[in-house]
């Protein structure tokens, strides 16, 4: 079997507004792809086009190798960015439903996955009971717990505190260990740059970057020092940005500058702690390609 | 199980379980008993049936007592109304034959004067037909007692009549009761979708087209349950008491096909408007802007109540006929009118035709809208939008 999901030349427009323009991107099977970009990019009208709740003005776009039939759709796991539940409806109500639209209930996966989540002791109470981000842990369950093949989810990280945060990230690569495609729509960099095989960034509706993450980086060539120091960093000669970050810093070289130069330069205003030659992150990356369009 | 009916049977449980519901289906019947039982029973507490002690005046010499008490002095008698000692007195004047006029004195204000009325009515004509037989008086008290037999071309005959007549009426008030509340019902749970963004996540497991089908059904289920115990606790109140309830059974004949007209015209009019409460529902961004746009559908459908005395004296008028095949009106009036007179046979099957086509394509232009609207929240659309995806193929 071969894609997942193939998107060729698709585009949509909103009263005469291109929302996407002539995108195209496969998704392998067992791949975590990211589908990053800023807010307002099209990445939402992206999965909703190939959920079928909108249709694309022009383009193809096919899901598990064919049109989006019932059966096709009880393959697929969605967690929209729109979070919302029914707020009457207990926990374990709100499952059974969801998964029952899904043609495969299994209460024993939902229990696990529940404990997973450190949910269980929560099961009998009302969604309106429920924290925000204990809420999206809930819809995360349902996205998964009829054991789907493909997973989409939109923006999975916003909204959870640091231990939630690693608690998804754990699942989503448990999942990808187990051979399951999964889709992840998010502006959030630095967990793209771990998790995904292979991302698609769009921006204002076009198609900006593709490719594996090693590779895109690579594209962008070893112009980056990261910096571990004490001191005050300003005014590097050869340095075109420095990202702050405490004690830390991600140097942007200017083509051509010698990172030998530049370490004496540094050495000599700051205490040096750690100097490393690195790729850009796909942060700068992200910024600076949506800087430049 | 297929997925509209797991939408369906969600709808229902989840809003049959909500607390205005189960206030309004209990609170109602509670309320209406109590507007209803409140002033029989203020009534009841000044004087009661058998409490009526009744004496007169008889200027005619014409009239024996009975059970009245009879006076010679108009004074007196007022004299023991006021003392309580009767609870009301009449005066038979001189020229009573001539002109049937009395003049009745009462001790209180009298809700119940009706009954009064009726055993003065009974002593007169006792008294005025003293030497005739006891069955001539008591045909003259109530000369009919009417049963209905229809005659039709095959020389068969079938009762009906009156019965038939009440159940058409019934029809009518609980098919509008109906659509008023589930449209209610209906307009909610569509709306409240859109506020709560489930949406996106149901759309990812089914098509528009079964979760709106799922919900005019579960939705619609819901406000006929809330008929339906209207009805059985308005039947149970009324059977409660057993005169009534033997009354009821005694007068009813009700044919059969009747009724089975009345249940397709019933549900299949049910659809039609629960399909367009629904895409009304998809279309308005709160519950109270989709109510003003159903309220304008609810009229349309009370048309043929107003118009009940034409369309019944009527029956080849050119408005009886749009009436009884537009989807909206056809309803109610095919009801009245299979009820009180002949209708031809092919009327009743163009506009039943009519009825179940225009739920099948209503329902399609629904999911239209709906598919088109629903992800615009916040935002409704103008009504050259609507028009464009209803058109959109």
């Amino acid at each position: 079997m071969g894609n997942t999901v193939e998107v060729s030349n698709v585009s949509k427009s909103f009263n005469g507004q291109f929302v996407v323009r002539d995108i195209s991107f496969d998704i392998a099977k067992g791949e975590v792809f990211g589908l990053i970009g800023p807010n307002g990019a099209g990445k939402t009208t992206i999965i909703r086009m190939l959920l079928d709740i909108l249709r694309p003005d022009s383009g193809g776009l096919s899901i598990l190798g064919s049109g989006l039939t019932d059966d096709i759709k009880d393959r697929i796991g969605y967690l929209p960015e729109e979070r919302g539940l029914y707020q009457r409806l207990t926990v374990m109500d709100t499952l059974a439903y969801l998964g029952a639209l899904k043609n495969k209930q299994s209460k024993r996966r939902t229990l696990e996955l529940l404990e997973t989540m450190g949910m269980l002791s929560h099961k009998d109470k009302k969604i309106s009971e429920l924290s925000k981000g204990m809420a999206q842990k809930i819809q995360l369950i349902a996205a998964i717990s009829h054991d789907p093949e493909f997973i989409i989810l939109d923006e999975p990280f916003s909204g959870l505190d640091p231990v939630n945060m690693k608690l998804v990230n754990d699942l989503i690569l448990e999942l990808g260990k187990r051979g399951k495609t999964i889709l992840i729509s998010t502006h959030m960099m630095d967990q793209v740059e771990r998790m995904c095989d292979r991302i698609f960034m769009i921006h204002k509706g076009n198609g900006v970057l593709y490719g594996s993450v090693g590779e895109i980086k690579s594209r962008f060539g070893k112009n980056t020092i990261l910096l571990e120091f004490d001191g005050e960093l300003k005014d590097i000669k050869g340095v075109k940005k420095i990202n702050h970050s405490g004690n830390y810093a991600e140097l942007l070289l200017e083509s051509g500058a010698d990172t030998q130069d530049v370490l004496k330069t540094i050495a000599s205003k700051v205490r040096v702690s750690k100097f490393e030659l690195s790729a850009p992150s796909l942060n700068e990356i992200f910024i600076q390609v949506v800087e430049e369009a | 199980m297929t997925k509209w009916t797991t939408i369906a049977k969600h709808e229902y449980t989840y809003n049959v379980r909500r607390k205005e519901f189960i206030f309004l289906t209990l609170g109602m019947p509670l309320f209406i008993m109590v507007a209803m039982g409140l002033p029989v029973l203020l009534a009841g507490s000044s004087i009661s049936h058998a409490e009526y002690r009744i004496g007169y005046v008889d200027k005619t010499g014409l009239f024996e007592p009975g059970n009245f008490t009879k006076y010679t002095d108009e004074e007196l008698a007022k004299k023991n109304l006021l003392d309580n000692k009767i609870t009301h007195f009449f005066v038979i004047p001189a020229n009573y034959t001539a002109t049937g006029k009395i003049t009745i004195f009462a001790g209180k204000k009298d809700l119940m004067g009706r009954t009064v009325e009726s055993q003065i009515r009974n002593f007169l004509i006792d008294n005025l037909l003293k030497r005739e037989n006891k069955d001539v008086v008591e045909r003259v008290k109530t000369p009919i007692n009417s049963e209905y037999v229809t005659l039709n071309e095959k020389g068969e005959t079938s009762d009906g009549g009156l019965s038939d007549f009440i159940v058409s009426v019934a029809f009518a008030v609980f098919f509008m009761l109906s659509i008023f509340t589930s449209s209610n019902f209906l307009l909610q749970g569509v709306v409240e979708e859109k506020e709560n963004r489930v949406m996106e996540i149901l759309l990812s497991s089914v098509s528009y087209r079964e979760l709106l089908i799922g919900k005019i059904f579960g939705l619609g289920a819901v406000g006929l349950t809330q008929i339906l115990a209207w009805l059985v606790i308005g039947l149970g109140i009324l059977t409660s008491n057993p005169v009534v309830f033997a009354m009821l059974l005694d007068r009813m004949h009700v044919s059969i096909p009747l009724l089975l007209f009345a249940f397709s015209y019933f549900m299949l009019g049910y659809i039609v408007f629960a399909s367009i409460m629904a895409g009304l529902g998809a279309v308005a961004t709160t519950s109270r802007e989709g109510q003003q746009m159903a309220g304008i559908f609810s009229l349309i459908g009370v048309i043929p109540m107003m118009f009940l005395q034409f369309i019944l004296t009527n029956p080849g008028a050119p408005l009886t006929k749009i009436l009884s095949y537009f989807p909206l009106t056809s309803p109610i009036t095919m009801i009245m009118r299979l009820s009180t007179a002949e209708v031809q046979y092919y009327e009743v099957v163009l506009s039943t035709m009519i009825l179940a086509v225009s739920a099948i394509v209503i329902i399609e232009l629904s999911v239209k809208v709906f598919r088109a609207s629903l992800l615009m929240y916040g935002k409704k659309p103008t009504l050259k939008e609507v028009i464009r995806y209803l058109s959109e193929s």
